[in-house]
């Protein structure tokens, strides 16, 4: 199957181990210092990025990244992300917050992959991260399928094997670490990505600089998507305290130990 | 056990099917640090005309403007690390119009102060004349919470006007100034292998290679590191950039020159705890404790948030010399820790500091080729500035580039002599570093002498100075036994070392503890394990896909070393004890990048020259905080 | 408040623990209860249920629903919340219902919030609990718009069970899917340390790999501890990030992999006990604790880090001698 358009929608969060601390702000929660916290591909989203771009390779097909982010976090990350793999990006300058309604997300950035010129949704697998690290809702990617009319839809992908025509089979992560297989007959289909198998691909400076070219430009133009933040009401948001009050035992014989954890764990 | 170290050749042999690509631009340039953030400002700025066209043509792609490229080792921006109080005038004079509101952190110097520490615990080894002092500042009643704060700053230590910034926010700042003038492309977690050289001449730069495991050896997804040819290439790598050694070894430094002096800087960034007294633009300097060879600093920012810190010098001779416990007794000193006690510990981070300024000084341009920033001698030790130094060797680097462009002129030794080293040396930076060439002297003798002598510096403008003679750093450390002579006996050191080595401990808790340091009772927030520190305050994480970018030169010559400073000293915990013996253990997704480790080791290097028995190379990965 | 209880029925036909919880989670809100069952066969599921107090059944069954494939369990889910017409549906978080509750709700015109951790109903009002940035922080969210699509963790509310029989309006639904299920690939059964059911979740530390007092390092007899009392408990492995890397240079205990480390870089697994056996307990690693029930530490260390409010009980003695003797009194 030639001349595939693999759509990958992603967006930035903050950097797994910074210290998140919410805040209350004026339209809700938000993360305290946002703007200085170091930001990266979603990872999930990233794992999706890769695979388009090894499927897209194999079947001369196409990547496009659609990321609803601000924009100026989104440049700086598209400064490690664009090395990695070649892609064209659609820029939509909004929040990137785990607290904006999954749905307004998703309205979003069905609205920013109509707008992808020459879309052809014949030939369209839609892919993402499975869930967000932000959010971790698992519920946009879904409500874009259904937006764009997709549905074949996959989630927990860590798979996806295509045919010459065009048919695929995907493993999907599912309870107890086994898997699920399946096939599809082709596009249009919308699959939401585990880690995959691929190893992150290294930084190519070849890569980087063509990237760029049509990075650039496309921030530049990137297309305002304020979300409303409607609906959803924050009655709170909180870190979870974990400080015990520890008791330590010091001195006791071995046996009786053992004892009291036996009949802790019997227990 | 081998004695050479395992790495792969860094040669041209490649395994087969193997190619190694090459990508032509026309200025590549090597690190993101406040040198190259003036150098691309003032480059960007220049290279369109009024019209819009562009003031030459690349020769790498005929036909476009001049690509210009930047390669950083960090996996961002901002994860540099530095005080930061700085008089800016190389910065306001790029940016007339800077407002620090735009700046996360960044705020107006308001206050200064010097404090000389006494030492509240009694641990602390003062030479005979500081006992003497400190007795009598106790007698006279000068000293409040153990501190004696100084009549007045020196002028050359004073930085107001001046400004306070977040090294990570600011390089941020002006690296999101300069991308979006769109003339320069910086790209963060791209380590630099080092230089092309081809005689004396640099032709580009070689990437580090990917897809490698940690001994260098090819693995699933392989890329050798890609050359970039250019016209020009500027190295900006900071105090211990791998670009910036290489050129040195191959070609040396000006006849009398030598970059000897080192020290390592270790830092926090706190939320201070509610009510706390100090006022934003607040600026410590602190000397005289833990020891009094560490200085100290502590600068404040809006937001009841706090940079500080301390300095641990090539020239402390004490082997067992660890950055992170010094720091928690510094900050709990009683005159620091009545505003720190109840603070939150946000980042955390360290660095390497070239304090050899002027001394240290290497050749500045050579064919191809041109040198800013740190590793190029600007930091300043009498004043203790380095960002703004650095930032104006860019600044003046970037017009004389530009002067070169548009006179279609090529970047040879000479040429870049004419323009660049010419202004450079015209410039406040060259007046400045000359009076500071011998500030510090004096403390290869002693610490008193040093401090006398910077003072006598400082006040004359350079003309006094107490003299004397630099020694490589490794050959400034003593044993173990004969540092703590008198204190601790050699057969209690010997317990000591083997009971830690057993259990894959460094020394200097044990060492510590037994010389009379109090312990350090952690409160899970500011004072936490030197682990969670590099989890809560550094972040640190290492890509995989990398070779080891610390290794150990000869392996015997490790087994035999008594001092095993590298591990005492490792900014991250990253260096640890071999139980099974043999050269230390290293781990990649512990260490900061922060270079102590090149400097930290007290046996030569097998193969002759300056350097120690520790390879320290150029690595991915390292501190995430941006806020350091 | 009409409240749907929405959920797909296990390959035997029953209901499964996931979903008798989700039905504990909407029980729980009041308000007039419907249940909708989705499968092969849902009576059997239905009837296991039967006495919970639903005043309605509805069931979407045959062989074009047996596996989990999004097409046909969105349009079986489709059809039962349609003719239900509830304000509230709540669906357990099973991988199944997972795939399509979202796609669901945008058919429906609903909102939705999964994965919740706490729902409840006070005058009138509901509040549900989920976390955010990967359970880094949990929040109580509120919405007035109807509709609302809910999924529920498993683990988190009381299940229902109530047997009876159950009868249960059918409804017919024709999918459009070009999608097939081909296969379940189960992992290898064979020496599974990592059992995410488990009760009790022990982790290995550095110091199993460590010299002990003799001076000697004592790597089997800690492999035969560790391997003894997960055979006695049939507890999960965790480790630390010191003890896997060893582990990895061959140095250490051969059946761990960087699978078993638990921590920031690692995983962070739910189990309602959790020993920690040799480990430090230093931050990076207790933060993959979070979700570790009740927590005890045996460790040489009185000042090691589970010390400080991180486990409940520390133990200072000698892992290998307390384990040793655990394991006999657990055989
Ligand atoms: C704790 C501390 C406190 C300080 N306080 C102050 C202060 O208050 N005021 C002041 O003026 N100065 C201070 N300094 C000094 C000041 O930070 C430095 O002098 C200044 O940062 C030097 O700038 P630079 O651009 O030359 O180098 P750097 O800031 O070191 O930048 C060099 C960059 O190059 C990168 N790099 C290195 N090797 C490679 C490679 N091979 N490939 C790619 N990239 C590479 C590095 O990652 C780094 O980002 C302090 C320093 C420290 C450590
Ligand atoms: C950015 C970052 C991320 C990290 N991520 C993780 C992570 O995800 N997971 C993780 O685990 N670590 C992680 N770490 C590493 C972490 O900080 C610690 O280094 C690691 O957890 C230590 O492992 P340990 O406690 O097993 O080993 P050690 O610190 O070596 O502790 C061994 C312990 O065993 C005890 N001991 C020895 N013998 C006995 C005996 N006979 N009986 C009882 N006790 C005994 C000792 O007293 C000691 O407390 C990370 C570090 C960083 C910097
Ligand atoms: S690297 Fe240097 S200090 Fe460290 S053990 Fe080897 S010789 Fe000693
Ligand atoms: S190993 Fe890394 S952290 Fe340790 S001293 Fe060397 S550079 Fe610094």
């Amino acid at each position: 199957m030639k001349g595939l358009q693999i759509v990958v929608l992603g967006s930035i969060v903050p950097d797994p181990l910074q210290t998140l601390e919410p805040v209350s702000g004026p339209t809700g929660p938000a993360l305290k210092n946002e703007l200085m916290l170091p930001a990266v591909l979603d990872p999930w989203a990233g794992h999706a990025l890769y695979e388009a771009a090894n499927l897209a390779k194999k079947v001369e097909g196409k990547v496009y990244l659609v990321a609803l982010g601000p924009k100026a976090k989104l440049q700086q990350v598209m400064m490690n992300v664009a090395q990695k793999v070649p892609f064209e990006i659609v820029v939509l300058d909004g929040p990137a917050s785990g607290f904006a309604d999954a749905a307004e997300t998703a309205a979003a950035l069905a609205g920013g992959v109509e707008k992808i010129p020459g879309l052809d949704k014949s030939k369209l697998l839609v892919f993402g991260g499975w869930q967000s690290a932000s959010r971790g809702t698992g519920a946009v990617l879904q409500m874009v399928g259904e937006l764009l009319g997709i549905t074949d839809q996959f989630q927990g992908v860590d798979e996806i094997a295509m045919a010459e025509d065009g048919s695929f089979t995907v493993l999907e992560r599912i309870e107890g670490g086994s898997y699920q297989k399946s096939s599809c007959q082709g596009a249009p289909a919308l699959l939401g990505w585990a880690t995959g198998n691929l190893p992150e691909p290294p930084n190519n400076p070849q890569v980087g600089m063509q990237n760029m070219r049509l990075i650039m430009p496309a921030l530049a133009k990137a297309t305002p998507a304020p979300l409303k933040g409607e609906g959803l009401k924050y009655a709170g948001v909180e870190l979870p305290s974990q400080r015990r009050e520890t008791r330590v035992v010091k001195n006791a014989p071995v046996e009786d130990i053992a004892r009291e954890l036996a009949d802790w764990i019997r227990a | 056990m081998t004695d050479v170290n395992t790495s792969a050749p860094a040669g041209d042999e490649l395994p087969e099917g193997y190619e190694r690509q090459r990508m032509d631009v026309d200025v590549a340039c090597v690190g993101f640090g406040p040198a190259m953030g003036g150098f691309l400002h003032t480059l960007s700025q220049g290279l369109t005309n009024e019209d819009g066209t562009p003031v030459a043509e690349s020769k790498a792609m005929p036909g476009m403007p001049p690509q210009v490229i930047c390669y950083e080792r960090a996996d961002d921006l901002g994860f540099g690390v530095s005080g930061v109080v700085t008089k800016g005038r190389g910065i306001r004079a790029s940016f007339p119009d800077l407002d620090l509101t735009q700046i996360p952190l960044a705020t107006e110097v308001k206050h200064e102060e010097v404090l000389y520490l006494l030492d509240p615990v009694g641990a602390s080894r003062r030479p005979v004349l500081m006992r003497l002092a400190d007795k009598a500042l106790k007698i006279f009643g000068m000293a409040r919470n153990h501190a004696f704060k100084l009549p007045y700053v020196p002028g050359f230590l004073r930085k107001e006007p001046g400004i306070l910034l977040s090294m990570g926010q600011f390089n941020q700042w002006a690296g999101g100034q300069i991308m979006a003038q769109g003339q320069a492309q910086i790209w963060p977690g791209t380590p630099v292998a080092g230089p092309i050289l081809s005689g004396k001449a640099v032709a580009g730069v070689r990437l580090q290679d990917q897809g490698v495991d940690k001994r260098g050896v090819p693995e699933a997804g392989f890329m050798p590191g890609m050359d970039i040819h250019s016209q020009l290439v500027v190295v900006g790598d900071g105090p211990v950039g791998a670009v910036g050694r290489k050129l040195d070894e191959q070609l040396g430094l000006p006849a009398g020159n030598h970059a000897r002096e080192w020290a390592v800087g270790m830092k926090m960034v706190v939320d201070l705890p509610e009510g706390c007294q100090l006022k934003a633009g607040t600026v410590l300097h602190t000397l005289g404790y833990p020891e009094p060879e560490i200085f100290g600093f502590l600068y404040v920012y809006p937001g009841n948030v706090a940079s500080l810190g301390i300095f641990v010098p090539s020239w402390f001779d004490n082997p067992v010399r660890t950055a992170y416990r010094y720091l928690q007794h510094w900050m709990q000193h009683p005159v620091l820790w009545k505003h720190l006690k109840g603070g939150r510990m946000r980042s955390w981070g360290a660095k390497s500091l070239q304090e050899s300024g002027k001394r240290g000084e290497p050749f500045l341009a050579g064919d191809g080729f041109a040198r800013i920033g740190e590793g190029s001698g600007t930091t300043n030790v009498l004043t203790g500035s380095g960002v703004d130094e650095a930032w104006t060797s860019g600044v003046l680097l970037g017009v004389s580039v530009l002067e070169l462009l548009k006179a279609d002129q090529p970047f040879t030794r000479e040429n870049i002599e004419k323009t660049y080293v010419r202004r450079r040396q015209e410039s406040w930076l060259e007046r400045e570093a000359k009076i500071a060439e011998k500030a510090r002297d004096g403390f290869q003798n002693g610490v008193v002498q040093g401090l006398i002598g910077m003072a006598l510096t400082g006040l004359t403008e350079g003309k006094l100075f107490w003299p004397g003679a630099s020694k490589k750093p490794h050959e400034r450390i003593p044993s173990i036994e004969s540092y703590f002579q008198g204190r601790i006996s050699a057969e209690e050191i010997a317990a000591i070392r083997k009971d830690c080595t057993a259990k894959g401990l460094p020394l200097h808790g044990a060492l510590m503890d037994r010389a009379g340091w109090p312990k350090v009772e952690h409160d899970g927030q500011l004072l936490v394990s030197h682990q969670d520190a590099l989890l809560m305050g550094g972040k640190v994480q290492a890509p995989s896909g990398y070779r080891d970018h610390v290794t150990f030169k000869s392996h015997n010559v490790c087994a035999g070393c008594g001092e095993k400073v590298c591990i005492e000293a490792c900014s991250g915990q990253a260096i640890s004890a071999n139980p099974e013996g043999g050269a230390p253990l290293f781990d990649r997704e512990k260490c900061v990048h922060c270079g102590a480790c090149l400097w930290n080791c007290s046996k030569p290097s097998p193969g002759g020259g300056e350097s120690s028995n520790v390879d320290f190379q150029a690595g991915a990965g390292g501190l995430h905080s941006a806020e350091n | 408040m009409k409240v749907l209880f929405l959920a797909h029925t296990e390959e035997d036909g029953s209901l499964g623990k996931a979903a008798a919880e989700a039905l504990g989670a909407a029980k729980g809100l009041g308000g007039e209860l419907v249940i909708g069952l989705f499968g092969a066969e849902v009576q059997k599921a239905a009837d296991s249920v039967a006495g919970c107090g639903a005043v309605k059944f509805y069931g979407v069954a045959g062989p074009e629903f047996a596996t989990a494939r999004y097409g046909s369990d969105a349009a079986a889910a489709e059809a039962i919340a349609k003719a239900a017409g509830a304000e509230i549906i709540v669906a357990p978080s099973t991988s199944r219902m997972s795939r399509v509750a979202a796609g669901v709700a945008q058919r429906l015109g609903a909102k939705i919030d999964t994965r919740l951790t706490g729902l409840e109903a006070v005058g009138g009002k509901i509040t549900a609990t989920r976390w955010f940035y990967r359970q880094r922080m949990v929040g109580k969210i509120e919405r007035d718009a109807r509709p609302w699509l809910v999924t529920t963790d498993t683990g988190c509310f009381a299940p229902c069970e109530a047997a009876g029989s159950a009868s249960v309006e059918m409804l017919t639904v024709a999918p459009a899917t070009r999608s097939q299920v081909v296969e379940i690939i189960a992992p290898a059964a064979d020496a599974q340390t990592i059992r995410p059911d488990a009760k009790l979740l022990l982790v290995a530390g550095a110091g199993w790999g460590k010299s002990q007092a003799d001076g000697q390092k004592h790597v089997d007899e800690a492999a035969r501890l560790i391997l003894g009392l997960l055979s006695a408990t049939q507890a999960s492995l965790g480790s630390s990030k010191s003890l896997v890397d060893q582990s990895g240079e061959g140095a250490a205990l051969p059946f761990l992999t960087h699978m078993h480390q638990v921590g920031q870089t690692g995983s962070t697994p739910r189990h309602p006990k959790g020993l920690a056996t040799c480990c430090h307990g230093e931050e990076p690693h207790v933060v993959g604790w979070r979700f570790v029930g009740e927590r005890r530490a045996i460790n040489l260390d009185a000042n090691c880090g589970w010390a400080q409010g991180k486990a409940d009980v520390l133990y200072v003695a000698d892992a290998f001698a307390v384990m040793s003797k655990l394991v006999d009194l657990l055989k």
